[in-house]
C-alpha cells in the first residue's frame, strides 16, 4: 500500500462536525428565508471547508499525530470558517439584526475582537492545555468552539455584516497589522524554540502506518513543530496583508456608493462647490 | 592562481549552478533596464519639447494591474528556482546524515587564520585545504572565536563559521587545480590576510599529499644549524602557540607547522613561503602583517638562520 | 498676491528676521523650519566628515599593497563611515526636510510638539559628539557599522571606542524615535481642513510611512544596543557564545532594525522624487494610490524579511526560502513605483531644472540598484555574493543612486522656499555632472570587483589581475563626487548672497508649501487656500481644469485624533517593540536547564504575584480616578490617583525586596545568562513604572493646585494609555518568567 492510499484511507466520514454543519445549514436558511442571494455560497463556502478541515485526513492526524495538521486545523476554524459566516449575512437581515448596535459600540469592542483572536492561539499552545485538549475530547470540543467564536470576534472589525460596524481604514490597517505582529511572534517561537510546544505530538499515542511514512521522509517531530511554526506565521499574515491591500484599495477609490466615507465626501463636495460659487 | 573573474569560472556543480541562476537573472535585469531607461529618456527628450500644457492624467488602475503582471511572474519564477536550488544542488549537508558518523573535514576559523583537519587520517594542516577533485566531502565549519565567512567562489556557496553552532557545506571540485579562497566576514584588524587555498588534486596525486603527512619530520643530525633552530623553538615560546607533531610543540592556538615547508603561502596569503620571506616574517611578524598575534620575538640574525634552517625541514 | 503685498511681507519678514537672527534665537528656537534647517545644516557636517572618512578609504585602496591608513585606522574608517552615513547623514537630513516641509505642505502652523523637536534635535549633536569623541578615547569604534558580536564584546574588543558607538546611537535612537512620533501627530492631527490623509502630498504620506517605521523599527536597535552595553559594562553574556550567548541573536536583532532603516532611509527619497517628478512635467502623479498603497505593503513587508542579511549564517532550509520569498515580495510595491514615476513622465511637458535631472538619474540609478536587490533575495546569488563588492555597490546604488540623488533634487527644488532665493542652475548642472560621473566610476566597477572575488572591508589586497586597475578608477570617481560636492557647498555660499529672487513659487508647484512666502513667515502662512484636491495651489492657479472638478479625491472627513493621546499609542508602540525583543532575549536563553540560579530554584513566585496584584489594581484605581475627573469630581480623582501611587510605590518596593534577595544570595547580573535576561527585562520595567510614577506624582500636584479639571482630562487619559501599558507589559513578564509559559 503506498502514501497515498493510506491517506486517502484516513477519512473519518463518520466525524460529529457532519451535524454541526447540518446545523448550521439549517438555522441558516431558515434564519434568512426569503433572502437567500449570492451571499449563500460564502456559507457554503464555509461549511465545506469546516467539514473539510474534521473529516479529511487533516482532522484525523490533528487529532494527536502530527502538529502541522492541527495548525491546519486551527487556522481554518479560526481565520476562514467565521470569514465565510460573516460574508454570507445578507444584507437586508443584517439590517434587521445588527442594526440597532451603533457603529462606535463595535469600534470600542474591537479590542475585544483583536485580544480573543489572537489570544485564543496562546492560550491553547501553552504545553500542558495543547497537550490535554488533544487527548481529551470534550476538552478539544471546548477549544474548537472558542476558536470559532474568537475568529467571529476578530473579523467582526473587519468584515462584519453591515459596513458602518468596520472598522475605519486605518484603524483596520492597525487592527490587521497587529493582529500578524502577534502571529509572527507565536510562530518564531513555535518555529524555532527547543520546547516541545504541544508535547503528545512528540510521542503519538497509536501509531498509524501512514505517520511512520511521513517520518521517513523526514517529518520528524521537530520538523513537524517547525512546519507548524510556519504555518502559524505565514498564512495568516499572507491573509492579513492581503486583507489591509483590499482595505487601501476601497479606501483609495472614489467610484462606489458604500463607504461611508464617500458618501460624506460627495455632500462635502457640493457644499465646497457652493463655497467656491459664492 | 585560481581565476580572474571566479564568479564566472565555476569548478563544481553547486558553483556551476549559482552561476548560471546569475547569468539568467543578469539577463531579465539587463532587459528590465534597457526598458525602464528607454521609457524614461524617450519620455523625457519628447516632454522637453512640449511646450504646451499636458493632459492632467491621473492613472489608470487597468494599466497598473497589467504592468504588476511582469514583476508577479518574475519574482515567482526566481522564487521557484532559488527554493529549488536551496534544497538541491545548493543543498547545505545534513548535520549526521544517515551512515555518517563526522564530517569528511573540520575548518576552524581563527583571527586571522584557517585550521583545517582531516578526520580519517588525522592530518592537520593551516590555510590550505587539499582535496581528491571530483569528489564530495562534508565539510563542518567552525569558529574558535569570533564569526568569520568561508568562501571559495569558484567551489562552494558562502557559509559563516560561527563560534558555538556548527555549520556544515559542501566542497568539491570538478577538476584538478588551484582555487582562492578567504574569509568573507569581517573578523578584526587582519581580516584582510585570512586567505587560504583549495588544492584540488587527481585521485593519485591527493594520496601521495595524504602519504606525505602522515610522514612525521625526520630526526635531525646534532650540531647543524636545523638542529639548533629546533632546540631554538623549543626553548623559546614558539611551542605554547604551535605544534609540530612527533615533537614536544603541541600549542593548538596557532598553526600548526608539521609540514610548513610544504606551504605555499604564509600569515594566511601576506607572503609566498619562500626562506627569504619566512625570515622576514619571523623578524618582526607584525611589520608584515600589522596585528597579527604573532609577537616580534627581537631575533638575531644567527637565530633567524636557525629557526628558517629548522623550519625549512618540515616537509 | 499683488507685488505691493509682497514686498510688504518680505519688509517685514526682514525686520523680523534681522531682529532674531542671534545664535541664540537659533539655538532656542522651536519654529519647525528652523529645526529643520538646523537638521539639514548638522547632517551636512556630518556629511563632510563622513565623505572625507570615505576618501581616505579610497586613497587606502588606489593601489594595491597600500599602506597609508593601515589596519586599525581602515577599520575605524568604514566603521565610522558607515554609522555617520546611516545615523548622522541620512536620518537626520530626511527628519529634517520632513521638518520644515511637512507642517508646511499639509497647512499646519508648527509640529504636532515644537518643544519634543527640538529635543529631538538637540540629541542628534549630543549622540555625534559621543560618537566622535571616541577618537580622544584612543579608538573609534572598529567593528563595522552592525558590530557584529562577539567581535564587539568585550574579549574581543578592549577599547572604548564601541561602548562609545552604543551610548552615541541609544542617543541618536531616541531623538529618533521622538523626532519621528513627532512627524505621525502632526500628520494625523494637524492637518488643515479639507486635507484628508488621502489628499496627502507624496512627500507627506512618505514621511509618515518612514515615522511608522521609525517607531517600530529603532526600539530593536536600542534593545540590541542596551544588551551589548550591559555585556561590556556590567559583565553578561548575552553575546558571548564563550560563557553560553549566542552570536546570531546579535544580527537577528540588528537586521529586524537594520532592514526596516533601508526603507527609512529610501522612503522620504521616494516622496521628493514623487513631488519633484510631476512639477516639472506639469501634470500630476500617476496612479497617486498605488504609488502612496505601494509604500505602505513596502512598510508591512519590511518587518519580515530581515533574515535575508543572514543567508549566509546557516538559518536552515525553511527560513532561507521564507525570507528569500518575503524578500522578493518586496521588488513588486518597488517596480510599481517606478512604473508610475516613469509614466509621470510620459506625455508631461519636461523641463529639465537640475532638480529634474537629478530625479530621472534616481530613476535610472535606483534602478540598478534594485535590480541587483532582487538578485540578493535569490539566495543561492546571495550566497555568491554578499559581504563581497558587489554588495557594497548594490547599497550605494540604493542610498546614493536613490537617497543622495533624492535629496539633491529636493535641494534644487525646496532652497529657494527656505531661503527665497534660486540656487545657480548652471553651477547646479556642473553638480550633477560630476557627481553622476563620479557615482558610477566609484560603484560600477566595485560590482566587477565583487565579481572578481573582493571581499568587502580590507585594507588592502595583494596584486590581483585587474584589481588595482579598477580600485584606481573607484577612487578617481570618488574624487570626482567629492568636487560635485564642494561645487554644491560654493552654489550654496554663492546664492545666499547674491542668487536670484524666487517669488512665492518659482517652479509653479502644485503643494501648499507653495502657497506662502519664501521664506515662509513665522506663522507659516497668512492664509491658506482651500483644499479640496490633492493639489491645492495647482487648482488655485487652474480655475477652469482644477482637479477637484475632473478627478475626485475621498473628502477630509475631519478625523483629528487628540494628540497627546496619539502620541502617547505611538510611544506605548514602540516601547512594546523594546520590551517583545527583551523577553525573546529572555526566551531564547532560558527554554533550556542551565546550572545554576533559574527562575524555578531563585523566584519567589506567590510573593511577586501578590506584588502584580497590587500592580494591576492600580490599573484599576487609576480608571477610577479619570472616571471621577470626567465627572468633576475633583476630591474623588485625587483619591483615586493618590490610591494609584501608592499602589505602583509598593511594586516597586516588591521588587526593592525581590533584587535585594535575590543579590544577597549571589545571583547578580553577571552571574549567568538567567540572571542577565532577568535582571534586564524586570529591570527595565521597573524603570518604566518608576517614570510613570513620576508623572503621576506631578498629575498628583497639578490636581492638588486645581490644574487639572474635567476640560484637561485628555492629558490624563493619555497618562493613562501609559500606565495601562506598563501593566499589561508586566503581565507577560509575569507569565513569561515567572510562571514559565513559554517553556
Amino acid at each position: 500500500m503506498t502514501d497515498w492510499q493510506t491517506l486517502g484511507s484516513l477519512w473519518d466520514w463518520t466525524s460529529a462536525i457532519w451535524l454541526v454543519a447540518g446545523g448550521v445549514v439549517a438555522a441558516y436558511l431558515i434564519l434568512c428565508r426569503g433572502a437567500l442571494g449570492a451571499r449563500a455560497w460564502f456559507l457554503a463556502v464555509g461549511v465545506a471547508i469546516l467539514v473539510f478541515a474534521y473529516v479529511s485526513p487533516i482532522g484525523v492526524l490533528a487529532d494527536g499525530y502530527l502538529f502541522s495538521a492541527h495548525m491546519v486545523q486551527h487556522l481554518l476554524i479560526l481565520l476562514v470558517v467565521p470569514m465565510c459566516v460573516l460574508l454570507s449575512v445578507p444584507r437586508s437581515k443584517a439590517e434587521a439584526w445588527f442594526g440597532r448596535i451603533s457603529g462606535s459600540q463595535v469600534a470600542r469592542w474591537s479590542v475585544v475582537g483583536w485580544l480573543s483572536g489572537l489570544g485564543v492561539m496562546w492560550f491553547w499552545h501553552i504545553p500542558s492545555l495543547c497537550s490535554a485538549s488533544t487527548a481529551n475530547a470534550s476538552l478539544g470540543v471546548l477549544r474548537d468552539a472558542m476558536f470559532l467564536s474568537a475568529g467571529l470576534a476578530f473579523w467582526w472589525a473587519i468584515y462584519a455584516p453591515l459596513e458602518r460596524h468596520r472598522l475605519a481604514a486605518p484603524k483596520a490597517v492597525v487592527y490587521l497589522f497587529s493582529a500578524c505582529f502577534g502571529c509572527t511572534l507565536l510562530g518564531i517561537y513555535i518555529t524555532f524554540t527547543a520546547v516541545g510546544v504541544c508535547p503528545v505530538f512528540a510521542d503519538p499515542v497509536g501509531r498509524i502506518a501512514v505517520l511512520t511514512a511521513l517520518h521517513d521522509v523526514g517529518l520528524s517531530p521537530s520538523a513537524d513543530q517547525h512546519l507548524g511554526g510556519l504555518l502559524m506565521w505565514v498564512p495568516p499574515c499572507t491573509l492579513y496583508v492581503g486583507a489591509i491591500v483590499s482595505i487601501l484599495c476601497r479606501w483609495y477609490s472614489t467610484g462606489g456608493e458604500h463607504s461611508p466615507h464617500r458618501r460624506g465626501g460627495a455632500v462635502l463636495h457640493s457644499t465646497e462647490m457652493k463655497n467656491n460659487a459664492e | 592562481m585560481g581565476s580572474a573573474l571566479p564568479a564566472f569560472d565555476p569548478a563544481s556543480p553547486q558553483a556551476q549552478a549559482i552561476h548560471e541562476l546569475f547569468v539568467q537573472v543578469l539577463c531579465i535585469s539587463a532587459v528590465i533596464f534597457t526598458i525602464v531607461a528607454g521609457l524614461v529618456l524617450i519620455a523625457v527628450v519628447r516632454g522637453r519639447k512640449r511646450a504646451t500644457m499636458p493632459d492632467q492624467d491621473f492613472g489608470n488602475e487597468k494599466f497598473e494591474i497589467a504592468w504588476m503582471v511582469g514583476p508577479i511572474v518574475i519574482v515567482l519564477w526566481l522564487a521557484a528556482v532559488s527554493a529549488n536550488l536551496v534544497l538541491t544542488v545548493n543543498a547545505v549537508p545534513k548535520a549526521h546524515p544517515a551512515g555518517h558518523t563526522d564530517a569528511d573535514l573540520v575548518v576552524t576559523a581563527h583571527q586571522w587564520w584557517w585550521q583545517v583537519q582531516y578526520i580519517d587520517t588525522g592530518v592537520v594542516a593551516a590555510n590550505e585545504i587539499h582535496i581528491p577533485a571530483g569528489k564530495k566531502l562534508r565539510v563542518r565549519l567552525e569558529s574558535a572565536d569570533v564569526i568569520h565567512c568561508f568562501w571559495v567562489p569558484q567551489l562552494t556557496r558562502k557559509m559563516d563559521l560561527i563560534p558555538g553552532r556548527e555549520n556544515y557545506v559542501w566542497l568539491e571540485a570538478t577538476e584538478p587545480g588551484v582555487y582562492q579562497g578567504r574569509c568573507a566576514e569581517f573578523c578584526g584588524v587582519q581580516h584582510t590576510w585570512m586567505e587560504f587555498k583549495v588544492y584540488a588534486h587527481s585521485q593519485e596525486d591527493f594520496s601521495r599529499w595524504q602519504a606525505g603527512n602522515q610522514v612525521v619530520g625526520a630526526k635531525l643530525e646534532a650540531g647543524n644549524l636545523a638542529a639548533a633552530g629546533q632546540a631554538l623553538f623549543m626553548g623559546m615560546t614558539c611551542r605554547a602557540c604551535h605544534a609540530i607533531v612527533g615533537t614536544e610543540a603541541v600549542g593548538t592556538i596557532a598553526p600548526d607547522l608539521t609540514h610548513l615547508a610544504g606551504r605555499k603561502e604564509l600569515g594566511g596569503g601576506v607572503l609566498a613561503n619562500s626562506p627569504e620571506d619566512l625570515r622576514r616574517w619571523l623578524a618582526d611578524p607584525g611589520a608584515v602583517k600589522p596585528g597579527c598575534k604573532m609577537p616580534n620575538f627581537k631575533l638575531t640574525d644567527a637565530q633567524l638562520d636557525q629557526l628558517v634552517a629548522y623550519l625549512g625541514t618540515l616537509k | 498676491m499683488s507685488a505691493d503685498a509682497l514686498d510688504e511681507i518680505a519688509a517685514s519678514d526682514r525686520a523680523r528676521r534681522a531682529s532674531a537672527h542671534s545664535l541664540l534665537a537659533w539655538v532656542s528656537t522651536v519654529d519647525h523650519k528652523r529645526i529643520g534647517v538646523l537638521y539639514i545644516l548638522t547632517a551636512t557636517l556630518f556629511l563632510v566628515v563622513g565623505g572625507v572618512e570615505a576618501l581616505l578609504m579610497r586613497v587606502q585602496l588606489a593601489v594595491p599593497n597600500n599602506t597609508f591608513l593601515g589596519p586599525e585606522l581602515f577599520n575605524q574608517m568604514f566603521s565610522m563611515h558607515g554609522t555617520t552615513m546611516v545615523f548622522l547623514v541620512g536620518m537626520p537630513v530626511l527628519v529634517g526636510f520632513a521638518n520644515y516641509f511637512v507642517p508646511l505642505m499639509i497647512g499646519a502652523r508648527d509640529v504636532a510638539f515644537p518643544r519634543l523637536n527640538a529635543m529631538s534635535y538637540w540629541l542628534l549633536p549630543c549622540g555625534g559628539f559621543l560618537l566622535y569623541y571616541s577618537f580622544l578615547s584612543g579608538s573609534a569604534p572598529n567593528a563595522g557599522w552592525f558590530s557584529y558580536a562577539p567581535l564587539s564584546t568585550k574579549p574581543y574588543n578592549l577599547m572604548q571606542g564601541v561602548d562609545y558607538w552604543l551610548i552615541g546611537l541609544i542617543c541618536l535612537g531616541v531623538g529618533s524615535v521622538a523626532a519621528a512620533i513627532n512627524i505621525f501627530v502632526t500628520v494625523l492631527s494637524c492637518r488643515v481642513s479639507g486635507m484628508s490623509l488621502q489628499r496627502l502630498p507624496l512627500f507627506v504620506w512618505m514621511s509618515w510611512m518612514t515615522s511608522i517605521l521609525t517607531i517600530l523599527a529603532l526600539p530593536a536597535l536600542n534593545a540590541a544596543l542596551a544588551m551589548l552595553l550591559i555585556d561590556r559594562c556590567l559583565g553578561a553574556a548575552f553575546f558571548e557564545p564563550a560563557r553560553g550567548g549566542s552570536a546570531v541573536l546579535w544580527q537577528h536583532f540588528f537586521w529586524v532594525f537594520g532592514h526596516p532603516e533601508v526603507y527609512i532611509l529610501i522612503l522620504p527619497a521616494f516622496g521628493m522624487i514623487s513631488e519633484v517628478i510631476p512639477v516639472f512635467s506639469r501634470k500630476p502623479i500617476y496612479g497617486y494610490s498605488f504609488v502612496a498603497a505601494s509604500s505602505a505593503v513596502i512598510v508591512l513587508l519590511s518587518y519580515g524579511v530581515w533574515g535575508h542579511h543572514m543567508f549566509a549564517v546557516g538559518l536552515g532550509v525553511t527560513a532561507n526560502i521564507f525570507f528569500a520569498v518575503g524578500s522578493l515580495l518586496i521588488a513588486i510595491p518597488t517596480g510599481l513605483k517606478i512604473f508610475n514615476w516613469t509614466a509621470t513622465l510620459w506625455g508631461g511637458s519636461i523641463r529639465m531644472t537640475t532638480a529634474m535631472m537629478f530625479a530621472v538619474a534616481f530613476l535610472l540609478m535606483f534602478v540598478v540598484g534594485g535590480l541587483t536587490g532582487v538578485m540578493f533575495a535569490a539566495v543561492p546569488i546571495d550566497w555568491q555574493l554578499t559581504d563581497s563588492y558587489f554588495v557594497v555597490a548594490h547599497f550605494h546604488y540604493v542610498l546614493i543612486g536613490g537617497t543622495v540623488f533624492g535629496l539633491f533634487a529636493a535641494t534644487f527644488y525646496w532652497f529657494p522656499k527656505m531661503t527665497g532665493r534660486m540656487l545657480d542652475e548652471r553651477l547646479g548642472k556642473l553638480q550633477f555632472w560630476l557627481w553622476l560621473a563620479g557615482f558610477n566610476c566609484t560603484f560600477m566597477v566595485q560590482h566587477f570587483l565583487g565579481l572578481m572575488g573582493m571581499p568587502r572591508r580590507v585594507y588592502t589586497y595583494g596584486d590581483s589581475p585587474g584589481w588595482a586597475a579598477l580600485n584606481a578608477i573607484a577612487t578617481a570617481g570618488a574624487v570626482l563626487m567629492a568636487a560635485g560636492t564642494l561645487v554644491l557647498v560654493w552654489n550654496i555660499v554663492r546664492s545666499l548672497r547674491s542668487g536670484g529672487r524666487a517669488g512665492d513659487n518659482p517652479w509653479g508647484g502644485f503643494t501648499l508649501e507653495w502657497a506662502t512666502t519664501s521664506p515662509p513667515p513665522e506663522e507659516n502662512f497668512e492664509a491658506i487656500p482651500q483644499v479640496k484636491s490633492r493639489r491645492p495651489v495647482w487648482d488655485l492657479d487652474h480655475p477652469e481644469v482644477a482637479d477637484w472638478k475632473t478627478s475626485k479625491t475621498p473628502a477630509d472627513t475631519g478625523w483629528r485624533p487628540d494628540k497627546a493621546r496619539a502620541s502617547v499609542w505611538a510611544f506605548v508602540a514602540s516601547e512594546a517593540v523594546f520590551f517583545v525583543l527583551l523577553l525573546a532575549a529572555y526566551v531564547v536563553f532560558n527554554t533550556r536547564h542551565t546550572d545554576g540560579p533559574n527562575a524555578a530554584n531563585s523566584l519567589d513566585v506567590v510573593r511577586t504575584g501578590v506584588f502584580t496584584g497590587l500592580l494591576l489594581l492600580s490599573s484599576i484605581t487609576f480608571w477610577r480616578a479619570e472616571r471621577c475627573l470626567s465627572a468633576a469630581n475633583q476630591r474623588g480623582f485625587l483619591r483615586w490617583l493618590g490610591v494609584t501611587i501608592v499602589l505602583g510605590v509598593a511594586f516597586i518596593a516588591g521588587q526593592v525586596i525581590e533584587y535585594y534577595g535575590l543579590v544577597s544570595d549571589g545571583v547578580v547580573i553577571s552571574r549567568n545568562l538567567f540572571a542577565s535576561t532577568f535582571f534586564t527585562v524586570t529591570g527595565f520595567h521597573g524603570i518604566h513604572v518608576t517614570a510613570g510614577l513620576i508623572v503621576l506624582c506631578v498629575l498628583f500636584v497639578l490636581g492638588r493646585k486645581k490644574e487639572l479639571n474635567a476640560e484637561r482630562s485628555g492629558v490624563l487619559s493619555a497618562v493613562g494609555i501609559y500606565w495601562h501599558f506598563v501593566d499589561v507589559v508586566w503581565i507577560g513578564v509575569f507569565s513569561i518568567i515567572y510562571l514559565g509559559y513559554l517553556q
